[in-house]
């Protein structure tokens, strides 16, 4: 049991509230024995990047928030020469500022990258707390799930959000340190494109578009909208045929490798028969 | 007086203010700020069920589901971060002159930009003043003296960010006002407004319960030009994210057409239709021609409820030109394959479908915008506006004036008003002379000016048809400007030309007030060091954020930084030497009129003085019967013989007999809408003959990152990788948005620093190599501080306003150009630059928050 945050990306406008409520709270600020201040600038205790996915005119952005996971099996933990990290009763995993002596062994061992920072004016290593020094002060959350406008990030007690977490993952899963930080909606793999009849000048609505993949056959099928398009999100990646049928018209077959980002296979003229 | 504050067990004190941008005695954004050892510990949303457990928000039911306000305040990034601008490295720290500038000797206009300053006491700089005033009253009469004050910027009362200066000038004997025009929504003011009335806007009004309509009987929002997650922020905080969000959850489709893909777009579209900038007016005329063709439109109510339609139709078939504004014609103007654009004309005729819109965007601040605008109308009046689902509503400004009429959302009992204690300007405070803000270069280099309409914002549209002049026959050119919002370079209109008008020897004395030493501050003389709203008590209402409506006093956080004082304080001083300081007050200190706001502001007959300091806040209840209202113009949809519109016929017109009569040889703004792509005024079409040396459009919308020309400096912002963009030499340059092909044709790669031209200039920028953005166009924001290289020829720091149009929206039509014009881009050579210009490119810098004070110091060093 403990403390978890979940953080839903289908819920993130990217407002970057998270990034700068931490930036508020711990640039300037001394939390010690929780944490020293945070440099003015350069470090991202919970960092939002912004990922654009696909091609004109079928793009999205997702925004991914990269943070300390507050392992339960934490490297850093077992990693430090010093002792200084330590995992608390609620789950929260903190560096002791006062006990840091700046070996840096923390960041080496982290398996998730760009979550520990180095101070080199304070020589310590510095990372996100979950604010702990507001949740013994009686606080719900810390200062980026107060901030956040949407309702993408949540905090609480694991026990009483089991409901969300069933819907969640967590990142690299593989290697098991069991982290407190649970994601919805990690962007998967899309294919997308329009359909149009050349000779009438018209998008083609209700063709049938089936996706397949070519490694374990699975397939995915679709009808086009009342734009003549398809984008069917949620994929595996890897190599897909995708097949266009509509009665009338030429059957039609294309190729969409999606092993490493999103497709978007533009306008399709599909033929009459 | 507003002193209490609330002090907790750790000895810290938590008091609350309004951190929204609009400035004009109407807020949002309110945070909760805690303070210890006379420092801000944290700001943060204020949780508005802190002091009052019962709140009864309102709820928007529809479809099985729920929509209400949140129990705190959706505060946007720079609203959380605002230490950053409190204690940026560029603010003013004392009272400072231009180096070359003697008021008693040689005055060096032509240096405006280039010399730096020095340091005087508070003492000299009113000595300098009053001098100056009376001298140029004397000399000139007071009308010499051009205020310029409106505008937006940190949100105060008492203490007003903007115009605290003009109540001193005209009991001094006048002044000549810098009109605040409608900047944001020129198209709908010079444009719609001769279609559907709707004053003073010309957005759709009144809006009253439409965003309850829209989620009932809505199935598509149209989010043309518009970007919900960027232009409401500064102003109502961002309940319009969770609203997009909200449509997308009960299955109302969103589909934006822009050039870009909008921060809106990029997590709430459904469809985007990158359309090229300015090309809008084409796409609707196209899809009129579809529905007139296939007869897919409303054709009762346009017989009841329209007037002029045939003038219209023969327009859009053909009739009029010989050219019938077909699909395929609108295709290559637009951009747009003419199956999607049939394709949106056939999906529009068979669903209802809402306009939802924002202030600025593509579509609407460009070259002859008032066609577009128009045409947006006259499409949803062949659609049936008014009709339950079919509307325009905006998502920014829910409660602009304070009238419940712009109100979408469920509204208050009433709306706390703070106007009738405003110490700085108001919208009814117009002098007898006055020059529109985009014509201040023509007034100064180019005197006498003739043009129409008070082109004040809140003006109705017969103001439209009389003409003004400047200089009045009986009055004076300006000979000192007095500034308190010098924020033209970055945000105004071919700003190169500015430079050149405030180097004119006409311009004897250029006086600014401002926090930080930002923009037209280097053009000025003196710069005067104020306050932001932190180091000062004042008195703040929340009456935009569309969640709820409240009032506070608003308590000193900390004590003012450097020498720094209010506005309002500074012209007390001015005034005081003036003799004039108890007719400039009323009698009244600054703590006697934080007083008379709570008297003023409605919520005194619900709370005690003594209650209202000691809970922080008053929140205005629900008006319980708010379901009770007619959605938006569903009355004159009903009855439009009983509910006319502000037209001359009560009706939408598709056709305007007033611009007829009015305006009979005007092209540019005919009767019935056109596509204009060129035309005496503006040659900044794709199709003209200036695209061969300047193929590529900018699209410029609002800010994500700023308020116009606010929060530039904020190290937190600009940490973000969509805010900046760090060059090869350590600059953090504005970024421009390229498509890879048109990034790829110029051999520009992602990260290089690029120049941005035209005829009317130059300016740097760092490329932001991306797939949001459409080939054939460029984006960049405006608002990026001007740092210049050569005053009004080259910038370092971004400011695309330098270089666009020169005219106003058409002849007749005084509104701001800022978006779909011409450039060209190409890479540059850093390293010869910094060879060939040292000076500009070894000033002291921050590595972050960018622009430092030092960088205008005389004698400072430069780093290189």
């Amino acid at each position: 049991m403990g403390k978890v945050l979940i953080i839903d990306i289908t819920k993130c406008n990217g407002c970057h509230n998270c990034q700068i409520a931490c930036k508020d709270e711990h640039c300037g600020n001394d939390w010690s024995p929780i944490a020293k201040p945070q440099p003015l600038s350069g470090q991202f205790w919970i960092g939002v990047v912004d990922v654009v996915r696909g091609t004109v005119p079928k793009v999205k952005v997702a925004y991914n928030h990269i943070i300390c996971q507050h392992c339960d099996d934490a490297p850093c933990i077992k990693a430090c020469p010093n002792k200084a990290i330590y995992k608390r009763p609620d789950g929260i995993v903190i560096i002791d500022p006062l006990k840091c002596k700046g070996a840096g062994d923390c960041i080496k061992e982290c398996p998730y990258e760009g979550v520990i920072f180095f101070n080199k004016e304070l020589n310590i290593s510095q990372k996100c707390t979950f604010c702990a020094h507001l949740i013994d002060k009686g606080w719900q959350e810390p200062r980026c799930v107060d901030a956040c406008p949407t309702g993408a990030l949540t905090f609480g007690e694991e026990a009483e959000l089991r409901d969300l977490i069933s819907k969640a993952e967590v990142l690299k899963p593989e290697i098991g340190v069991k982290p407190r930080v649970y994601y919805i909606g990690i962007p998967k793999m899309f294919i997308g494109g329009t359909i149009y009849d050349p000779e009438l000048d018209e998008v083609v609505i209700g063709a049938e578009v089936n996706l397949q993949n070519e490694d374990d056959g699975i397939s995915i099928s679709c009808k086009t909208d009342d734009f003549g398009d398809f984008w069917v999100d949620g994929l595996s990646p890897g190599k897909y045929l995708v097949t266009i049928k509509n009665s009338g018209y030429i059957y039609k077959e294309l190729k969409a490798d999606i092993t490493e980002k999103d497709i978007n296979l533009g306008d399709i003229a599909l033929g009459k028969k | 007086m507003a002193k209490k504050v609330r002090q907790e067990k750790d000895g810290g004190k938590t008091i609350i203010k309004g951190l929204g941008f609009c400035s004009i005695a109407a807020d949002s954004n309110t945070v909760q700020i805690e303070i210890k050892d006379g420092k801000i510990v944290r700001i943060r949303p204020l949780h508005y069920d802190w002091k009052y457990k019962n709140l009864k928000p309102w709820k928007i039911e529809a479809r099985g589901k729920t929509f209400q306000p949140q129990m705190k305040s959706l505060i946007p990034p720079y609203s959380l971060g605002y230490k950053n601008r409190v204690f940026s490295p560029n603010r003013v720290p004392y009272p400072m002159k231009r180096v070359d500038w003697d008021p008693q000797g040689e005055r060096n206009p032509q240096n405006r930009g280039t010399s730096k300053y020095v340091r005087i006491s508070w003492e000299e700089a009113l000595d300098i003043i009053v001098s100056e005033i009376k001298r140029i009253k004397q000399q000139y009469g007071m009308e010499a003296i051009l205020s310029q004050s409106d505008g937006h910027g940190e949100t105060m009362t008492i203490n007003a960010a903007h115009g605290c200066h003009r109540k001193l000038l005209r009991l001094l004997g006048g002044y000549t006002l810098q009109t605040r025009n409608t900047d944001s929504w020129e198209g709908w003011y010079w444009g719609a407004k001769h279609v559907w009335g709707c004053e003073n806007l010309g957005q759709m009004t009144p809006v009253t319960n439409v965003i309850s309509d829209v989620s009932k009987n809505t199935d598509a929002i149209f989010f043309w030009g518009c970007d919900p997650e960027t232009t409401p922020w500064g102003f109502d905080g961002q309940l319009a994210s969770r609203l997009c969000y909200w449509f997308t959850e009960i299955g109302i489709k969103s589909i934006y057409v822009s050039p870009d893909l909008n921060y809106g777009a990029a997590v709430h579209s459904d469809k985007w239709i990158p359309i090229l900038p300015n090309t809008d007016a084409a796409l609707y005329l196209a899809i009129a021609y579809v529905w007139m063709t296939e007869g897919s439109y409303d054709k009762e109510y346009v017989k009841t409820h329209t007037k002029g339609f045939e003038k219209f139709q023969d327009y859009v078939l053909g009739k009029e030109d010989g050219v019938p504004k077909t699909p395929k014609w609108a295709a290559p103007i637009t951009g747009i394959p003419s199956y999607t654009i049939k394709a949106l004309a056939i999906y529009w005729s068979k669903h209802r479908v809402s306009f939802a819109i924002g202030n600025g965007g593509p579509g609407i601040r460009g070259p002859y915008a008032t066609e577009p605008a128009r045409l947006q109308i006259l499409l949803l009046a062949m659609q049936g506006v008014g009709k339950p689902g079919v509307h325009q509503f905006k998502m920014i400004e829910w409660g602009l004036y304070n009238k419940k009429t712009n109100i979408p959302l469920p509204h208050p009992k009433y709306v706390p008003d703070l106007s009738d204690v405003q110490r700085g300007w108001r919208y009814t405070d117009t002098p007898r002379q006055f020059i529109p803000k985009n014509k201040i270069h023509d007034a100064i280099l180019r005197p006498p000016l003739k043009w129409y309409g008070t082109t004040l914002s809140r003006d109705s549209t017969d103001q439209q048809f009389i003409p003004y002049q400047y200089p009045l026959p009986d009055s004076t050119e300006i000979h000192m400007i007095w500034t308190d919002s010098p924020s033209w370079m970055s945000c105004w209109t071919d700003t190169n030309d500015f430079v050149r008008a405030l180097r004119s020897p006409k311009i004897e004395f250029v006086l600014a007030q401002h926090p930080w030493f930002e923009n037209d501050c280097l053009l000025a003389d003196i710069v005067l060091p104020s306050i932001t709203k932190m180091e000062c008590d004042d008195i703040g209402v929340e009456t935009m954020s569309g969640q709820f409506y409240m009032a506070y006093p608003e308590p000193k956080a900390i004590e003012p930084r450097g020498e720094a004082k209010s506005n309002y304080q500074i012209v007390c001083d001015i005034a005081a030497r003036f003799n004039l300081l108890e007719e400039y007050t009323d009698g009244k200190s600054p703590e006697e009129w934080i007083r008379a706001g709570y008297e003023a502001s409605g919520v005194a007959k619900y709370i005690s003085w003594e209650e209202f300091n000691k809970k922080g806040y008053y929140i205005v209840p629900n008006d319980e019967h708010w379901q009770e209202q007619k959605a938006g113009l569903a009355a004159f949809y009903e009855d439009p013989g009983n509910n006319p519109l502000e037209t001359p016929s009560g009706k939408i017109e598709f056709y305007s007999e007033r611009l007829a009569v009015n305006f009979p040889a005007d092209n540019e703004r005919p009767p019935v809408p056109h596509w204009i792509p060129s035309g005496a005024t503006h040659q900044e079409s794709l199709h003209s003959d200036r695209a061969k040396e300047y193929p590529l459009l900018v699209e410029s919308n609002h800010p994500r990152w700023r308020v116009h020309s606010q929060h530039d400096d904020m190290t937190w912002t600009r940490e973000i990788h969509t805010c900046k963009v760090r060059g090869q030499d350590g600059y953090l340059y504005e970024p421009v948005w390229l498509n890879p092909i048109v990034a790829g044709a110029r051999h520009i790669k992602d990260g290089d620093v690029v120049k941005i031209y035209n005829e009317r200039g130059a300016l740097l920028a760092g490329a932001w190599v991306t797939e949001r953005i459409r080939p054939g166009v460029v984006y960049i924001e405006h608002g990026s501080r001007w740092d210049p290289i050569i005053p009004g020829e080259l910038d370092r720091g971004g400011a695309i306003n330098t270089i666009t149009p020169h005219n106003t929206t058409s002849k007749n039509a005084s509104g701001m150009v800022c978006s779909g014009f011409l450039v060209e881009v190409a890479g540059v050579d850093l390293e010869a630059l910094k060879k060939k210009y040292p000076e500009a490119f070894n000033r002291p810098y921050d590595n972050i928050a960018g622009l430092v004070v030092e960088r205008v110091l005389h004698g400072e060093k430069s780093r290189g």
